[in-house]
């Protein structure tokens, strides 16, 4: 192929991307080059390590040895060794020092509520969170739990910390009964959710139990985001349809998934049966337009194009077919052209395009051609007509027609 | 200390080389290293196999919960900071001892855990029975140069837990890593902070300033970085959810990058495995792939297109190929093909390589993304400058109902609650649809969004609306300018005619449509001649806090950490290594200029980047660079795109 071939052809020709025309394809640049051999190493380390590729300074040009020793000594946290004496003074200052220097120390000798309280102050304002978080656990050692929350709602940084803590844990009880007491109910919900689709995600009965325990005592609740309740309330449908179906590959996949599924395996199943696509899409109340995607999808993938045709192209009063879909027109004549569709179809969908500028970009991006000569020709443009006429394969059975429409005397060409 | 400052910047693996072997030193002689897989790479970067060896590693496994015995009894756990991998070792070497417990006795257990073992690692180590048996080590490794000019600390897990978790516990790690180096650069005489987590940042750089300061630090300012920038990512999250025009962004959008180290799978995208699976998916092949190296030093190709806009790229690698083909080697006498092989044959067979390798990252890119760029662009920018909002919330709605994407389909949606908002209807659209196509499972996924700032929850005019707020009533009718709108005027982010915008703005990364915040900072301190000058023109960042030399002349007397804790009030900042730039307006009415740090001199400064820097951003600051006869030298935790922040909150 030619180079200028290559980059006008639609294919590769990308709308967003223009280039240059005095380019060479990306063919040639690779007959140029050479392929890739492609590095097969199986060990744990790649052979080409980087650092010896480069030719680096000395360490010693880097920084100083005494220098080095304390960028060593503060990676370890150790104390220095020079000066043994230890802070005498143990200071909440101090304390918090050795905490940010990562230098052991005890909490303990902070006994006083006001002490505690300082810590925990002058760990936020630091706001170096392995300080603050050691600081949190300490008083839930050390203070009775009312007395810490009571420290931590005015405290939303150290709040935070304790949050991530605890979730991280699996400390759902905690979480929860902290929350709570806060008000904020509705993110224990979450946080508990959380909890269970990722630890129960394989056990359905559990999960079952976990969420319904979940609407009941959160998102059932007055004063609770309504949709939330409706998410859950869905999930536990899907799940108990996917109990019902009882199929492995089905086990916690999503609605779609299950579509998709009962698309391709029971696709002529009366409505009203469960396995029936028609009873998945109500229960979970799925969209129009996703419905539609996943039925394109699912029967384009097996090839079952007359299902396809079936079911987006309807007759028109005066007995024309046009397409008929949720699916946006351009979207679907995207990914029709994806799917590699027939140009029957292509051109069906393409010409239900009211406006002709449109139809003319789209049918020549997907290289629809009779609907680009139609539109050409209603448009009565000759030299676009001939133009392409000189893209098109010659004998191809759509350059007879472009020559054929050329020829037509009845269309009175505006030049 | 005449080096150049990139070759200083590129040697600090060997400071993590010491690091290392000085840790490796503790750990008995000869030992297993048995390390995550994802920190391979990062350690590839500071050393290899034969310095494993020379330092007493015998064998190298991969970390699995179901490794069996190894060769020595000595083991070195190597992990990040991660409380579930952490978990899983313990667990491990629990298991170990039920079979032999005469190991308990052997100090044989040892990880290291990267950047830094938390306090409360020490307590589940307790816990566990396993403390005095198992020995904890910190390995905070320093910031590696992945590129010229761009550093990394490689720790992509950060975002998440300072960000989505708001669990602060390695901030402290982004300190340390300043704080080394300092001491290779020395200390910058101004220092910017933008967000919460940059200001505490410098806090504990004072810390660890005051307790090392000793005589080791030299007190003159650094002659190499004029300034030093800190912003929190979610200051700037636009830039991380556009849809980049540069090559390197869209490389990112594509493959996965690792470490410097792009996985060439032209088959399986990132983006291709983020689409809905129905189940009628073809098997994944498992065949390795050819890895580029993202790295101009070595592939200086990479170097000439990196920053292009796409459509740029593919007519400058013709050239190249235009260039090897006149390179007719048929015509050379023996003399010189022995002499061409001698010297060039290497180099231009590493050369077609890279050539070969940047067409089929090219022609992927086309192949995924060309038919919907325009349109994605093209509603962008229209989310960006608040108009068309009703049909660019359907643009997004038909995105989530057909074409769904796990991260890209999220990522439009913060875009458009953040530039535009969503009101509670839209909202739960398309959190419907996204929840029917992945899973209701991934309902906590939204929580995170909002937790981290990507998403704005609107609340339910019925729940909201009672007598006591009428008044904000206002708030909900529409306004011809959103918050960010008007911020994002007043610094100039939002060029008013995207479609002219030509290469020399930075805007460029982004099809003309939008200004990245680092850029509009550095150009601002690059061109700014007194500090007055820039505090003015950023005066609607809220945040902006200064620091380094100059902040310390402001200290009343010599302020210790001491001091300023039992002086300090609840729910204030500390300002100990830093000061609110507003607050400074008396010092500055008396004198603009004060500390005389402007104009920079040198004129170079680094940004940092907490949270996650992204190729589009560093792209634009290779603009402002030019632009400004500068040198910017770009930091961060990562390199990430937009997809990894809506991973991190999944």
């Amino acid at each position: 192929m030619d180079d200028d071939d290559y980059w006008n052809t639609s294919e590769t020709k990308a709308h967003a991307f223009s280039f240059d025309d005095d380019v060479l394809t990306p063919q040639e640049i690779l007959a140029i080059g050479q392929k890739p051999s492609g590095q097969k190493e199986d060990s744990v380390f790649s052979s080409s390590a980087i650092s010896t590729s480069r030719a680096l300074l000395p360490l010693n040009s880097l920084v100083s040895p005494k220098v080095l020793d304390l960028i060593l000594l503060a990676q370890s946290g150790k104390d220095p060794t020079k000066d043994t004496k230890t802070d005498t003074e143990q200071t909440v200052a101090v304390t918090l020092k050795r905490l940010v220097l990562g230098r052991n120390c005890s909490l303990h000798i902070h006994r006083s509520l006001k002490s505690k309280t300082e810590l925990l102050d002058g760990a936020i304002a630091i706001g170096d969170g392995n300080a603050i978080l050691t600081v949190v656990l300490f008083l839930i050692q050390t203070l009775n739990k009312k007395l810490v929350y009571e420290l931590l709602s005015s405290r939303h940084t150290a709040l935070n910390h304790y949050i991530s803590f605890l979730h991280n844990e699996g400390k759902v009880t905690e979480l929860t009964d902290l929350l709570t007491m806060l008000g904020r109910s509705q993110e224990a919900a979450i946080y508990q959710f959380h909890h269970y689709v990722k630890t129960q995600g394989n056990n359905i009965d559990s999960l079952l139990r976990k969420l319904a325990n979940l609407l009941a005592n959160h998102l059932n609740q007055p004063g609770a985001d309504t949709h939330q309740g409706k998410m859950v309330a869905d999930y536990v449908k899907l799940l108990e349809w996917q109990k019902f179906a009882n199929k492995s590959e089905l086990f916690n996949k999503s609605a779609l998934h299950c579509l998709a599924y009962c698309c391709a395996q029971h696709w002529s199943e009366t409505a009203g049966n469960m396995m029936s696509p028609m009873t998945v899409c109500q229960r979970q109340q799925i969209p129009p337009l996703q419905y539609d995607w996943v039925v394109l999808n699912v029967h384009a993938k097996s090839n079952k194009w007359d299902i396809v045709e079936t079911l987006f192209t309807k007759k028109d009063w005066l007995g024309r077919t046009t397409v008929s879909s949720h699916i946006p027109i351009e979207t679907l004549l995207a990914r029709l052209c994806e799917l590699q569709a027939s140009k029957q179809l292509l051109a069906t969908c393409v010409n239900k395009i009211a406006s002709a500028e449109d139809r003319l970009r789209l049918a020549q991006m997907y290289k629809i051609h009779p609907v680009v000569i139609e539109t050409l020709a209603k448009q009565k443009d000759r030299i676009a007509l001939t133009n392409y006429k000189m893209t098109l394969n010659p004998q191809s059975e759509v350059y007879i027609l472009a020559e054929n429409t050329l020829r037509d005397n009845s269309i009175k060409w505006k030049n | 200390m005449d080096q150049p400052l990139s070759l200083k910047l590129a040697s600090l693996s060997l400071i993590s080389q010491c690091k290392l072997q000085n840790i490796l030193a503790l750990c008995g002689d000869k030992k297993d290293l048995i390390i995550d897989p994802t920190l391979i790479k990062p350690l590839e970067r500071i050393c290899g196999v034969t310095w494993l060896r020379q330092n007493g590693i015998d064998k190298i496994y991969k970390m699995e919960p179901q490794l069996g015995t190894t060769a020595n009894t000595n083991r070195v756990y190597f992990i990040p900071a991660c409380v579930q991998k952490y978990k899983c070792v313990l667990d491990q070497i629990s298991s170990l001892l039920s079979q032999n417990s005469s190991l308990a006795d052997l100090g044989c257990f040892h990880i290291i855990i990267v950047p830094k073992v938390l306090c409360s690692y020490d307590s589940i180590l307790e816990s566990k029975g396993l403390y005095g048996i198992v020995k904890l080590h910190s390995f905070s490794w320093e910031l590696m140069a992945l590129d010229e000019q761009l550093l990394s600390l490689e720790l992509p897990f950060l975002f998440k837990q300072l960000f989505v978790e708001q669990n602060h516990s390695l901030l402290s790690s982004v300190a340390m890593s300043l704080w080394s180096l300092f001491h290779v650069t020395g200390k910058p005489k101004v220092v910017f902070s933008l967000g919460k987590l940059s200001a505490s940042v410098l806090d504990m750089l004072e810390v660890y300033n005051e307790t090392y300061a000793r005589d080791f630090l030299s007190s003159d300012s650094s002659h190499e970085i004029g300034a030093v920038i800190l912003i929190d990512r979610n200051q700037d999250y636009p830039s991380s959810l556009l849809t980049p025009a540069t090559y390197s962004g869209l490389l990112s959008e594509i493959f996965n990058i690792n470490c410097g180290h792009l996985d060439l799978n032209v088959k399986h995208t990132k983006y291709k495995k983020g689409k809905l699976d129905l189940g009628i998916q073809e098997e994944q092949a498992t065949d390795k792939n050819t890895v580029m190296t993202l790295d101009s030093s070595i592939d200086s190709l990479y170097g000439e297109i990196k920053h292009r806009h796409f459509s740029e790229v593919l007519s400058v690698l013709s050239s190249k190929a235009k260039l090897l083909k006149n390179e007719d080697i048929k015509a050379l006498g023996i003399q010189e093909m022995k002499h061409y092989v001698a010297t060039k044959l290497q180099q231009v067979a590493l050369f077609k390589q890279n050539l070969v390798n940047h067409v089929l990252a090219c022609e992927t890119i086309i192949s995924e993304m060309s038919n919907k760029f325009e349109n994605l662009k093209l509603t962008e920018t229209d989310m960006l400058n608040n108009r068309n909002k009703k049909s660019n919330f359907t643009f997004v709605d038909e995105n989530f109902g057909t074409d769904i994407h796990i991260y890209n389909s999220l990522r439009l949606m913060c875009l458009l609650s953040l530039t535009q908002g969503l009101s509670y209807e839209e909202y739960n659209t398309l959190v419907s649809k996204y929840l029917l196509a992945f899973g209701y499972k991934f309902l906590y996924v939204f929580n995170n969004l909002v937790n981290a700032g990507l998403l704005i929850q609107p609340t339910s005019i019925k729940l909201s609306l009672n007598i006591s707020n009428l008044g904000n009533l206002s708030d909900r009718l529409p306004r011809w300018q959103s918050a960010f709108q008007a911020a994002a005027n007043k610094l100039k982010q939002l060029p008013s005619q995207p479609d002219k915008v030509g290469k020399s703005s930075p805007s460029y990364v982004f099809n003309g449509g939008y200004v990245p915040l680092i850029a509009v900072l550095c150009n601002t301190i690059l061109s700014a001649d007194s500090l007055s000058e820039v505090v003015s023109k950023l005066s609607a960042l809220s945040d902006l806090k200064v620091g380094g030399t100059i902040a310390g002349r402001l200290k009343d007397g010599m302020e210790t950490l001491n001091e300023k804790l039992s002086n300090m009030k609840l729910n204030t900042d500390l300002e100990f290594g830093c000061k609110d730039a507003k607050s400074m307006s008396k010092v500055l009415k008396a004198d603009p200029n004060f500390g005389n740090a402007f104009p920079l001199k040198p004129k170079s400064v680094l940004v940092y980047v907490i949270g996650g820097v992204n190729y589009a951003e560093i792209a634009a600051c290779d603009v402002v660079q030019t632009t400004t006869g500068s040198k910017i030298y770009i930091a961060s935790d990562c390199v990430v795109s937009g997809a990894d922040l809506m991973l991190a909150a999944s």
